[in-house]
Formats: structure tokens, sequence, C-alpha cells
């Protein structure tokens, strides 16, 4: 398509999964990536968008000891992030530091500054607190969900409470609501289920398999997005949670991930394994006409919500984060390790 | 003459004041009494208050000897003029006094006779008075007597009369002279109202059942239909007069109607059970219709001489008869509206319609207030409206009938691989068929000239188009509906998988996607042409209207336009296509989450043979290709490339050797240089995997085929394998290849899926050795081997 020339391009060494936005980094539009790879050493690559706009430079690339399988970046403290990895048939998570003066680029050692040790499944993601200072963070496994207290001077993560989420249940990632810091969204296979994390007590669920990837809308309350395998991405109000307000056709194949845009209304980013990167602009029904046939019903918003897809990509993409700093933008990456950062600007006019 | 004038009316005035004092005694006001002493001047000598000596003074004072000499003689004269004027009026007086007196004594006179005049009168009158007083006695008791005399007369006259009465009453029924009986009777009634109760009691009784019969009479007169209507009206008038509960008479006469109207309306009902009845004789000749017809109109005849008759004898019951006769035609449009709820034939509706059309005409002449043919006419409306309505919803209904049939059949046991493509038939042909059939009623309807559905045709071509344009909309949600059940159910029975019921209802939705794709490119440009050429046939402006979406297609938006529901089947059968790609893949989707979540790939034994997930992933896609199969046509170019491609079993033998060269170097590269086949990658042509759709079986199949590997692929990336994993991978791999060739057109792209998902497990395996070709060709011959065993029993 015509938008991919807009791209700019940045090429990590080895395959890869996940990207994050540097949401404290208030200076530079930033970006973090770490590559998944199985047999080489892997890499975590900070990356900085040209105070021009027309280029990405490589601010710091530390080795990181196993392949990443998800990677989300303090929302208070540049320096630091947190990591999902495993070799093999180990695993673990960390929150680490990029020390100081890496400026000099002699492949600097990360610090670990923390072990989420507590797990015995299969680690899925860490969440942090949404915003603010506040030195929480969430890992989930399969079946566990951990609320950690962070103790960066003393360099130790503390559990501070732990829910099991049954074993029928294998949870496969979460996103914490921005609107209601106490509730944070799961997913496992067959439903969503909502945690109030002062009871750690399952408050909610949404009964839809196969969700993927899942984010709150942090502009509107209530609003969910989610993405599944094969049937696109739905759309929740939390308060009528039965049936999806607005259905996105998806991709080809599978939705990977879902972002909602942090500052306009309504913009959504999808990244698919068809090898692309769908910008949808989600106008939800008038509350007036029912939900259910949303899509299929009226003739009227036959009007495509398609904004642009953006398929210059050689591979599946997985990882996908618009910028904080700069919310017309964002950076996606394919399977392949390649970090494309584009900017929806043209698109803006059309919202 | 000024000096001269001044003394001359002086002395007129001076005598008229003397004359006038002489009769009056008041003096005269013309002076005031105090101007002697203020203006003591020489004119106060004609005052009352005249001073002698006071006005010789001022004489003297005042005037000269000439003046007063003057004066003197002036004086003398004036007395001299005073004394004979005194003379003159002593005289004329005393003539006067003269007069009088002569006449008094002549009235003395005359008076003296008349004294004994008047007493004489007196005299005579009082004689005159006293005779007629005597008279007058005398004849009083006389005349007492007979005006006594004369009221007993009368009185004795009236109790003759009312003792005669009932025999006059009997005698007026034998002579059938009602209005005279009514006459008498109400001329006698006052008294029986005051003395009935007591002189009179039998007479009163005798008359009142006189009157009694009379008004049974009458009543009969009324009542009997033989009477002409002037002969009844009379009775109604007379019962009337006699007070007798007309209103009620009135009641049950309409009352009667009204029965007589429920008589029409069972022979009507008895009509249109007929119509029904000789539904099958009525096709080949009218005459088991026109029967029953004749008898109704024949009741209607009699019913509309009733109403006339009504009319004149009750000339205010006009009201209660218009509701009558609108009640029968509501009665009639209801038995035709139970009738039309029945599914009936436009011919027998044109029947039904036209036997009310007449009943009205009839009413009509005799009711022109009623104004029943507008009554009618809106009724027609709506009967006609409801017509189309139901007919289109018939039409409907038979539709989905021939869909759903699909799910009821294979659990009868009929062989399932017809079930679908029977389905889709009966569909086809319901929606085809049903279209022109209702199109040939309704051309019956327009064809027909009866003056209702002259009046109609407008309207009813209008109802048509949109009743097509509201059916094939309705048909769309419909199949959308059986979709949304389908999708629904289909994911519940994900995780039951492979249930008989589960994948029927999926191939409803191949059903639906071809029915639609059916309508859109022949069933609508035929129903719009047979809707054009019927109504050409009618009239060429109806014909404009028709096709140009009518007059009032502009206010009501579009009535028909076949583009519209062209893009509306357009788009659905892209959808239903692609919900049932989405439903198959799902399935497999679930398999294969199955397959991968499950094992501990890091932990894997070595492969001993294909895993059995191929077999239900090659089971899956069989299954979709014999519904595909049943559904979809065959892409024409594209089928003899693969017949060509493998035209016997030999050459589909030798492309496994082939095949296996090539995954061998594949892997060996995968195993050795990672960053080398991404190089690859980039300089091979980026390979389109995810195009477009067709409605061909090859186009479905190779897609659901493709969405899958790429799953597979996903799958893979997501695992971490050891080298008996990664070599089990690449053993089903490796199989899937060859028996896939069979099904799938797009050979390249499927290829490069496979290669990538072996490619996948390779990066994520901790040490890609693969198989070596003997052993994986050894295992991959002993599964063709042993489903080739199993096929022939199978099959």
């Amino acid at each position: 398509m015509q938008g991919a020339s807009t791209g700019i391009g940045y090429g990590l060494k080895y395959q890869a999964r996940c990207i994050a936005d540097v949401k404290a980094d208030t200076d530079h539009t930033s970006f973090i990536a770490g590559t998944l790879s199985l047999k080489e050493e892997n890499e975590v690559h900070l990356i900085r968008l040209s105070s021009g706009g027309t280029e990405l430079v490589c601010e710091g690339l530390f080795s990181h000891p196993n392949e990443i399988w998800d990677l989300s970046s303090c929302p208070f403290d540049q320096r630091i992030f947190s990591t999902v990895f495993s070799s093999g048939e180990s695993y673990g998570a960390a929150i680490w530091q990029i020390p100081e003066l890496y400026g000099q680029l002699n492949s600097p050692q990360l610090e670990r500054i923390g072990s989420l040790d507590a797990h015995n499944s299969k680690i899925k993601c860490t969440l942090w607190w949404p915003s603010g200072r506040c030195d929480k963070l969430i890992s989930i496994d399969e079946q566990n969900l951990v609320l950690w207290s962070l103790d960066s001077s003393r360099k130790t993560a503390q559990v501070q409470s732990q829910e099991s989420a049954g074993m029928l249940h294998y949870l496969s990632g979460g996103a914490w609501d921005p609107h209601d810091l106490n509730s944070v969204a799961l997913t496992c296979e067959s439903s969503i289920q909502f945690c109030d994390l002062r009871t750690m007590k399952k408050a909610n669920s949404i009964e839809h398999a196969h969700v993927r990837n899942i984010d709150y809308d942090t502009k509107k309350k209530y609003i969910l997005v989610t993405a599944e395998d094969e049937s696109g991405i739905h759309i929740w109000d939390l308060r009528m949670a039965k049936v999806p307000i607005l259905e996105l056709p998806g991709h080809a194949h599978w939705t990977w991930a879902v972002r909602c845009n942090p500052e306009y209304d309504g913009l959504i980013l999808s990244a698919g394994t068809d090898s692309a990167v769908n910008l949808w602009l989600a106008s939800p029904p008038s509350s007036d006409d029912t939900a259910s046939e949303s899509l299929v019903e009226s003739p009227k918003r036959r009007v495509d919500p398609l904004l642009n897809s953006y398929s210059d990509y050689e591979d599946s993409v997985y990882g996908l984060a618009w910028s904080s700093r700069e919310p017309w933008i964002f950076a996606s990456l394919s399977y392949d390790g390649r970090v494309v950062v584009e900017t929806i600007k043209p698109h803006l006019s059309r919202k | 003459m000024e000096v001269e004038d001044a003394p001359l009316d002086d002395k007129a005035k001076r005598m008229r004041d003397l004359l006038s004092s002489f009769y009056s005694a008041d003096p005269p006001p013309s002076m005031p009494a105090n101007a002697s002493s203020k203006y003591a001047t020489l004119d106060t000598i004609n005052t009352t208050s005249f001073d002698a000596d006071q006005y010789m003074n001022l004489l003297v004072q005042k005037s000269s000897l000439e003046g007063l000499l003057q004066r003197h003689v002036e004086m003398a004269a004036e007395i001299k003029n005073l004394d004979t004027d005194l003379q003159m009026l002593v005289y004329e007086n005393y003539n006067k006094f003269i007069s009088a007196t002569e006449t008094i004594k002549r009235m003395k006179n005359n008076i003296v006779g008349m004294e004994s005049n008047m007493e004489q009168l007196l005299e005579k009158i009082m004689s005159v008075q006293s005779r007629s007083d005597g008279v007058n006695t005398s004849l009083f008791e006389q005349r007492e007597h007979i005006e006594k005399l004369h009221r007993t007369r009368n009185l004795l006259r009236k109790v003759q009369f009312i003792y005669d009465l009932p025999s006059r009453l009997g005698k007026c029924i034998k002579s059938e002279a009602y209005a005279d009986a009514v006459r008498f009777y109400t001329g006698a009634m006052p008294i029986f109202k005051a003395y009935g109760d007591s002189s009179f009691q039998d007479c009163k009784r005798a008359s009142e059942e006189a009157v009694a019969i009379i008004i049974k009479n009458l009543q009969g007169k009324l009542f009997s239909d033989s009477e002409s209507i002037q002969a009844r009206n009379e009775a109604a008038m007379l019962l009337k007069q006699l007070d007798f509960p007309v209103d009620s008479l009135k009641a049950k006469l309409l009352e009667k109607l009204e029965q007589f109207l429920d008589n029409i309306q069972l022979e009507s009902g008895d009509i249109s059970n007929a119509l029904v009845d000789h539904d099958e004789p009525s096709k080949q000749g009218k005459f088991p219709v026109s029967v029953p017809s004749a008898a109704h109109e024949a009741s209607t005849h009699e019913f509309v001489e009733a109403i006339r008759a009504y009319r004149m004898i009750f000339p205010d019951s006009e009201q209660q008869l218009i509701k009558l006769a609108q009640d029968l035609v509501t009665k009639q449009f209801k038995a035709t509206q139970e009738q039309i709820k029945r599914q009936i034939r436009s011919a027998d509706l044109l029947e039904m319609l036209r036997v009310i059309w007449t009943d009205v005409l009839l009413m009509d002449e005799v009711l022109p207030e009623a104004a029943l043919s507008d009554f009618s006419l809106e009724a027609a409306r709506v009967a006609v409206k409801q017509y189309i309505d139901t007919t289109f919803s018939h039409l409907l209904h038979n539709v989905s009938d021939a869909l759903t049939k699909v799910q009821c059949r294979p659990k009868e046991g009929v062989e399932e691989e017809y079930s679908l493509q029977s389905s889709l038939e009966a569909s086809k042909k319901a929606v085809t068929e049903g279209s022109t059939d209702v199109l040939q009623d309704f051309r019956q309807l327009l064809d027909d000239n009866t003056g209702l559905l002259v009046k109609l045709r407008d309207l009813i071509i209008d109802w048509v188009q949109e009743g097509f344009q509201d059916f094939f909309r309705k048909l769309d949600d419909h199949f959308l509906l059986l979709s949304g059940k389908t999708n629904s159910t289909g994911q519940d029975q994900g995780l039951t998988e492979g249930t008989q019921k589960d994948k029927v209802l999926s191939g409803l939705d191949l059903v639906l996607a071809q029915l639609s794709v059916f309508i859109e490119q022949s069933g609508i440009p035929r129903i719009t042409e047979a809707s054009d050429s019927s109504v050409f046939k009618n009239s060429i402006e109806i014909a404009a209207s028709f096709s140009g979406g009518g007059v009032r297609g502009y206010e009501y938006g579009p009535a028909f336009v076949p583009a519209e529901i062209c893009r509306i089947f357009r788009s659905a059968g892209e959808k239903f296509l692609h919900l049932y790609i989405k439903v198959r893949t799902q399935k497999i989707s679930v398999l294969s989450r199955k397959r991968f979540t499950t094992p501990n790939w890091v932990k894997h034994k070595e492969p001993r043979e294909v895993h059995m997930f191929v077999d239900l992933f090659l089971q899956e896609l069989e299954a979709i290709g014999t519904e595909v199969k049943q559904i979809l046509p065959q892409g024409l170019h594209r089928k003899h490339r693969r017949t060509d491609s493998n035209g016997s079993t030999n050459s589909s033998r030798s492309n496994p050797l082939r095949d296996d060269k090539i995954l061998r170097s594949n892997t060996q590269r995968a195993r050795s240089q990672l960053l080398e086949t991404h190089l690859a990658k980039l300089f091979k042509q980026k390979m389109e995997i995810f195009t477009k759709v067709e409605h061909t079986q090859e186009s479905v199949g190779t897609t659901i085929v493709k969405l899958c590997l790429k799953s597979l692929q996903e799958f893979v990336r997501l695992q971490t394998f050891n080298r008996s994993g990664f070599q089990q991978i690449q053993l089903d791999i490796q199989f899937l290849r060859t028996t896939l060739k069979e099904t799938v057109e797009d050979e390249a792209a499927i290829d490069f899926l496979l290669d990538e998902v072996i490619v996948a497990a390779a990066e994520r395996c901790l040490d890609p050795i693969p198989l070596e070709p003997p052993i994986l060709d050894k295992l991959i011959q002993a599964k063709l081997a042993k489903t080739s065993e199993q096929s022939p029993s199978s099959s």
C-alpha cells in the first residue's frame, strides 16, 4: 500500500516479538525492543526517534541472558523495564535497570534490580501500574496473578498478593484498567476475567473465547478492546458486557495485538499474522441501538472503519506500541526483527 | 318731531296703565317705588307715588316761566283729554253691564221649566228598570234548566261514544280501518286516563283489548314482508301514535335484518369454503364457483330490498342501516382475510373480491349515503395489501423451509452427501419459482378489471414492488439470522468437536453463500425481467411506473431497485463465504491449539508415526471438501491444470520423492543458516497468501488450507522444541504435503506455507536436526498404506 513509504525502519539482529514505548522519557520519542532468539545471545535495543523524525537511532544496546517473550517499560523511570524470558524449559521474569553512562556503548550489562521468581508455570506478561509513580507491578503466568511491590533502592521485589485463576483457566495475558486502578482484565482460554486487586478475587467476566490480546481505552472509561485469533477485533462496554458494542473484521489471519491510541478517541491499531498493521477508526454505535447486530445490521455504518493498512512487512507482526509522547506515532515490530515507526498524521484528518 | 312723539307715547301708555289698574288691583310694576325719592323728575307724574307738591316745587325750580306756562297749557290739555277718556270708559262699561244683566235675566227665565222635565225622566227610567228586573227573574230558572240539560246531553254523548268504542274498534278491526280506530282510541284516551279505573273499567278493558288486537295486527302488518311498503309505513306511523315503543320495534326489525345478514354471511362463508373446496375443480371449469355465488347474489338482492324497505319505513334509521351495510362489507372482507391467511391463489381472491364488489354496488344504489364503495375500497386495499404481504411471507417461509430442511434430514439417516446440494437446489427453486408464481398471481390481480381493483391498480403495483424489495431484504436478514444461529452454535460446538449437527450447520453457511450468489446473479434479473414483461402486457404507462420505480416511489423510498438488492446479496454472499471459512478454520484451529499446547515439546519422544492430529486435520478438510463440492461450482481453468498435474496415481506417487529433496535442502538450510533463510526470503518474491476468495470449490478449499497452515506456523512459533519434537513436526508436515497436493489449487502457496511451518519449527528448535530422508519416507509410506487400507472400507 502507499502508506508503506512513510515508515522509518530499524533492524534488530534477531527475530523479535516485543516492543514497548518508553513512557517515562518525556524528552524523546523512544521505544524499547527485545529479541527472541533461542540460540544466540539476545539483545535489548533502546531506540530513539531522531529530533527530525526521519531516523531511528540506537540509543542503547544491552545483552539479555534469555529470549524475551514480553517486555514493558516502567512508566515513571525511563531506565527501568521488565522482561519475561525463557530458555528451553526454564522461564523467568525480571526487572532491569539500564546502567548510567550507557552512552559509551561498550556493551554494558543490564542491572537486574528485581526478580519476579514466584512463578511455577510459564510466565505470560508483566504489567506496570498504569500511571504515576507507584512501584507496583503485576506478573501473570498460566495460572496465577501476582502483585509485586518493587523497591528499586534495595533492588528487591516482593510479592504483595497472589491469586490463582483456578486449574481450568490458562491465563494468556492481561491489561491494567487505567481508569480503575484496582481492576485488571485477564485473558484466558474461554473468557476475559476481571480481578479486583484489593481482594484479589474475580469480580466479573466476559465469556469470549480465544482472546489473543487486550487493551483498555485510555480515554474512555469502561471501553475494552480485544483481539481474537479468527474473529477479529471486538470492542466491549464493561457496563453491558454480554455482547460487544462493535466488531471489526481484523486481519486476514489472526489478529495478534490491539492498541488504543492514548490521545485520539476511537483510533485503534491492530497487528496481525497476515504481515500487516491496520489502523481502525471505531465509532461505537449510539447507545440506543442494540449492539448485537451492530456490524451486520445497519447499512448506514457500512462506512469502512479501516483507515489504513500498513502491509510493508515480511513476516507476522507481533509487537505494537503507540508513542505516548507523540500520539500520532506508533512503532511496530515484525517477527523478522524489523522495527517500523509510522505516523498516522495523514489519517487524522479523516477522523 | 321727537318731542311730539314722546308725549303721544306717554299718553297712550298712561292710558293703558290706568285701564289696567282699573281692572286689576295690582299696581303696575313699571316704576320702582324708590324712583320718586331718588329721581325726582317730572316723569313721576304717572306713578302711584306721585307727590303733587314735590312735583310743583321741582317744576318751579327747574322750568322757566315760559316753560311753566307751556307746561300749564299742556297740563290743561292733558287733563281735558283724560276727562274725556274717563267719560268714554264709563260709558262703555255701563253698556256691558246692561247687556250682562239682560242675559242673566233671560237665563233665569229659561231655567224655570227644567226641573219638572227632569223629574219626569227619572220616573220613566225607574219604571223601565223595574220591568226589566221582573222579566229577568221570571226567565232565570228556565234558562238554568236548559243549560244543565245541554251539558248533560254532551256528557251523555261522550259516554255513549266510550261505551261504543270497543264495538266500534271491533268494527274498525274487521274493516281494517286501523287509522280510524287509532283516532277513536286516542280521542277516548284522556277519559280513560281520568275515569278508567272507576266507571269505565269494563269499557276501558274492552277497548284496550281491541287496541291490543289492533297493535298486534299492525305489528304483523309491519313485519310482514308481503304488505306494501306504504301500508307498512302507515302501520309504523299508527303504532307510533298509539304510543307503542316503535324504537324497540325498529331495533327488532334491524335485528332481524342482522340475522338475515348473518345468514348471508354463512352463505358467503360457504362460498369461500366452496371456493377452497372446489379449488381443484375450479381450475377446470367455473361451474362450481358460479352456483353458490348465484345463491349469494340472490340473498344479497334480498338484503338490498330489505334495506330499501326499511329505509322507507323508518326514515330516521339510515345510520343504523349504513352501519349494517358496512358491517356486511367488513364481514365479507374479514372472511376474505381469513381466506388470505390460508394462502389462496389470486384467482380465488379475485372471485371473492368480485362478489363483494357486486354486492357493494347493489347496496350502493340503495344507500348512497353509506359511501359503501369508498368504504369497501378502503377495506379492499387492506385486504389486497395483506394478500401481498402474506404471499411474500409465505414465499419467505418456503425458502427458509427449503433451507432448514438441511438440518433435519441428516438425522433421518438420509445420506448426507446430497442433503446440502438438495437443499441448495430446493431453495433455489423456491426462490425463483416462488417469485415467478407470486408475480403471476399479482398479474392476475392487475389483469382483472373489477372496479375495485382497477382503482387499486397503481397501489397494487407499488405494493408489489415494495413487497419484492422487502422480501429480499427480509430474506437477507433471515439468512443472517440463520447463519448467526449457526455461528453461535458453531462456537459452542467447537469444544465437542465434529458432531454431525455442527457440520451441517456450517454447511448451511455455505448454502446461504451460494444461494446469495445465485439470487444476485440469476434470481433478481429473472424476476425483474418477469415483472417488467408481465406488466408490459397490461399497459404501457403502468410498465413505465413499474420499471421506473413508480411515481410514489420517490416519496416512499425506492420501491424495487434490483441493483440495490443485487448489491446486498453480493455482499451477503461474500459474508457467508467468509463466515463459512471462519467457522471451519476455527474448528481446525481448536484442533491445532490442542495439538500444540498439550504435549511438552521440549521433552518430546522420537517420532514413530504421523501424528493423529494430521488425520483429524485431513478429516476436517475432507468434510469441507464434500460440503464445498455439493454447493460450489468448480473453477474451470484451475481444474484443468490440476487434472493435468496429477493425471494418474503414479505421478502423484512420484511427487513425494521430489518434494523430499526440496525438504531436505530446506531443513538443512534451516538448521545451519537461519540468517541466510531470512535473506533468501527477502529476495524471494513476497508470497501472496491471503488472496480474494472466489465462489469456487478450489478457492474455498485452498483458502481454508492456507489459513490453517498459517495458524500451524503461528502455533509452532509459540513453542520450543527438542530435536524429536521438531522431527515430529517435520514428519507431520511432510505427510500433509503429499496429501494436500491432491485437494488444493494454489500449490506454490501451500508449499511455501508448509516450508514456513518447518522453518518455524527449526527456528524454535534447540537442536534442529531433521529426520533422515529414508526414515521420513518410510514413515510416510507406512502411513499412506494405512490410510489406503482404511479408505476403501470407509468410503
